[in-house]
């Protein structure tokens, strides 16, 4: 029998292996809220009740994603990221803490938060609670936004360093821990490792604020980042221009260690698609992202065997051409409810040069809101228009919410194992 | 190019500057603040949101152009007041709701329709349906406009127009919804009132409902 890697590694060189093979955690945008994955665990008698579920990205409340929970669903894909977080504290010293949800969570020691009056929750970047709070959760809510803390710009004395003080080399101390996670990952599963440094993105709004920063400079406020998207070309290209160097070298310092053990590599989270159409245009992306992704992807090409990761939420038909030429190799989320993001159309002028990585159930309806029927009905289409040919990897459209039913995420995977054995029994794309 | 054509033309080009700059030297030359609004802002905002439709311009262009509007009009606002030859399209209670922290969906949609005429009362992000009756009740709004991105948060929507009808206010105010998980099934299933997919689909929808 096939084992996962090889499994995901034919998919991706666009062969069909025995069955499309299915992810769930092996990056940031293909995982869980920490309250599905409590009840999820629950529910398949994985734990006791009240046992916490580790939240392993405290940004959008993801919870670890373990080898039991993996074997259960089927899953062929491993993460393989670096100890740090979003916030700039580290994933050790774990405490208990409890969501708003009432799930019992562990959080690293990092994560000290204080409530307001209005029962919203502030969280401190480095965990220092005397700087000024870096992200919010509403009260009752699931995840958290960055606040943003931008300072007055001075037109004339903007200074591209002041946009890359979160950017940096990659230490000894993270490089041993990818070395020596990936050759635990590699040696001691199957699974397919999915490589993550969480620096990597070029412009991801996420990050524009400086959640990490005690006290951020530069361009900040993410309206006036968009707007520096026009009328401040020429500094974002510089900006992005050093970021790129860092992470060409931080990539060659990562390979280093642990060499063709991975199979993709998560390279950039921003999102260029809204629900109607994309963020930019596509000459904005050719001009001011496509040079750098290029730079990073032809690196990637020539001296590796990794695949070439890009997430981008939204409608972003019009820039998938753009996204090949850089050299992407693979597509995620693939946000099908997105205008002009219909699967089939997308596997005929796409498939055979893109691998669609996601796209399994729309999460903005079917898996929240429809019935476990409907996410069948739904993962059936999804096969029928991405899985022929190869070029698939299931999962949700992006993280699994909380409050998705239990019986809805089950009923995703198990018919995604039922009918995504190959040669498919639900026929070719419409 | 007439001084209204090269005002609209500064809004559409996202110059912000230049649009203050001619706004102050328009209204030096005598030109009334009521003839701005007909004669280039609302023009050139139609004209950005025409060619957002169209796929020309994209979030930074609407961005800037709506801050190169937001320009002029911060200046003329004050000298309208009292001003009884200027009838303003609507007022429009606005904000994201309950839960939700996004807001330059809903920024963009505020700053079409204030250049459409409409009074704005921007409520913000994790607005309360207590704090939409409120700014209804104060001012006499005839329009509530809600934003939200999340699944989670949508159903926050309902609660609101549930607040209105409780507050005896629903048949006074026509409320329109939008975001990227919201769609028109999911308004009509709340009982709003309209359904904008996108900011100039807002500002016809606004200018539809006001009429």
């Amino acid at each position: 029998m096939m084992n996962s890697r090889e499994r995901v590694r034919l998919a991706l060189a666009h062969q069909e292996p025995d069955r499309i093979p299915l992810d769930l955690g092996a990056t940031s945008v293909t995982g869980m809220h920490v309250d599905t994955v409590y009840r999820l665990r629950q529910a398949l008698d994985l734990d006791g009740p009240g046992t916490p579920v580790k939240i392993i990205e405290p940004f959008q409340m993801l919870g670890e994603i373990k080898p039991d929970l993996r074997d259960a669903l089927g899953i062929d894909t491993a993460l393989l990221t670096g100890t740090g977080t979003a916030f700039g504290f580290k994933l050790e010293g774990w405490k208990e803490w409890k969501t708003f949800g009432g799930t019992p969570a562990l959080v690293p020691a990092g994560f000290n938060t204080r409530t307001v009056p209005n029962g919203d929750l502030l969280l401190y970047p480095q965990g220092d609670l005397s700087a000024s709070p870096s992200a919010r959760m509403p009260r009752g809510g699931y995840y958290f936004d960055a606040i943003v803390r931008q300072e007055p710009l001075d037109e004339n004395n903007l200074r591209i360093e002041d946009n890359l003080e979160e950017f940096g080399a990659i230490t000894a101390e993270e490089l041993e821990h990818y070395r020596h996670t990936a050759e635990e990952l590699y040696t001691c599963t199957d699974k397919a490792l999915v490589l993550s440094w969480g620096a990597l993105s070029l412009g991801n709004i996420a990050r524009v604020p400086g959640p990490s920063l005690i006290n951020p400079k530069g361009i900040r406020d993410i309206e006036e980042w968009y707007i520096s998207l026009s009328s401040r070309r020429d500094h974002i290209y510089k900006i992005f221009e050093r970021q790129t160097e860092i992470n060409l070298e931080n990539l060659q310092r990562i390979y280093e260690v642990v060499g063709n053990r991975v199979t993709a590599a998560y390279l950039t989270g921003t999102d260029f698609g809204a629900q109607n159409g994309p963020f930019i245009s596509p000459k904005t992306y050719r001009q001011l992202f496509q040079p750098f992704h290029k730079q990073v992807n032809d690196w990637v090409h020539r001296n590796t065997e990794w695949k070439c990761f890009i997430h981008s939420c939204g409608s972003v038909w019009a820039l998938l051409e753009d996204f090949i030429a850089a050299g992407f190799d693979i597509l995620n989320p693939v946000q099908c409810s997105a205008a002009n993001m219909n699967p089939f159309d997308l596997k005929t002028k796409f498939g055979s040069r893109m691998t669609f990585w996601g796209g399994g159930v729309d999460t903005q309806h079917t898996l929240p809101f429809g019935s476990a029927k409907d996410v069948r009905n739904e993962v059936c289409e999804r096969i029928r228009a991405f899985g022929p040919g190869g070029g698939f990897v299931l999962n949700a459209v992006h993280n699994i919410q909380a409050l998705v039913p239990v019986e809805n995420v089950l009923a995703m995977y198990e018919a995604a194992r039922e009918y995504g054995t190959y040669p498919l029994r639900l026929g070719a794309a419409a | 190019m007439t001084r209204f054509e090269e005002l609209r033309q500064a809004i559409i080009d996202g110059k912000a500057p230049v649009a203050k700059e001619l706004t102050d030297q328009m209204l030096k030359e005598g030109i009334r603040p009521a003839e701005f609004f007909p004669n280039a802002i609302i023009p050139a905002m139609d004209e950005v949101g025409r060619r957002m439709r169209e796929c020309e311009f994209f979030i930074p262009e609407v961005l800037i152009a709506a801050r190169a509007a937001r320009a002029s009009t911060d200046i003329l606002r004050p000298l309208l007041v009292g001003d009884e030859t200027v009838k303003s399209a609507g007022t429009v209670v606005c904000g994201t709701v309950k839960g939700d922290l996004h807001d330059i969906g809903k920024n963009i949609v505020a700053m079409m329709l204030e250049s459409a005429g409409f009074q704005i009362i921007d409520l913000g992000v994790d607005v309360t349906p207590e704090k939409v009756v409120e700014a209804v009740q104060k001012h006499h709004a005839n329009i509530v406009a809600l934003s939200a991105l999340l699944t989670t948060t949508m159903v926050n929507m309902k609660a609101v127009i549930e607040a209105l009808t409780a507050a005896g206010l629903r048949d006074k105010v026509k409320v329109l919804v939008g975001g990227a998980p919201v769609t028109e099934t999911w308004a009509r299933s709340i009982g709003a009132d309209g359904y904008g997919k996108d900011a100039p689909a807002a500002v016809d929808l606004a200018r539809h409902v006001a009429a």
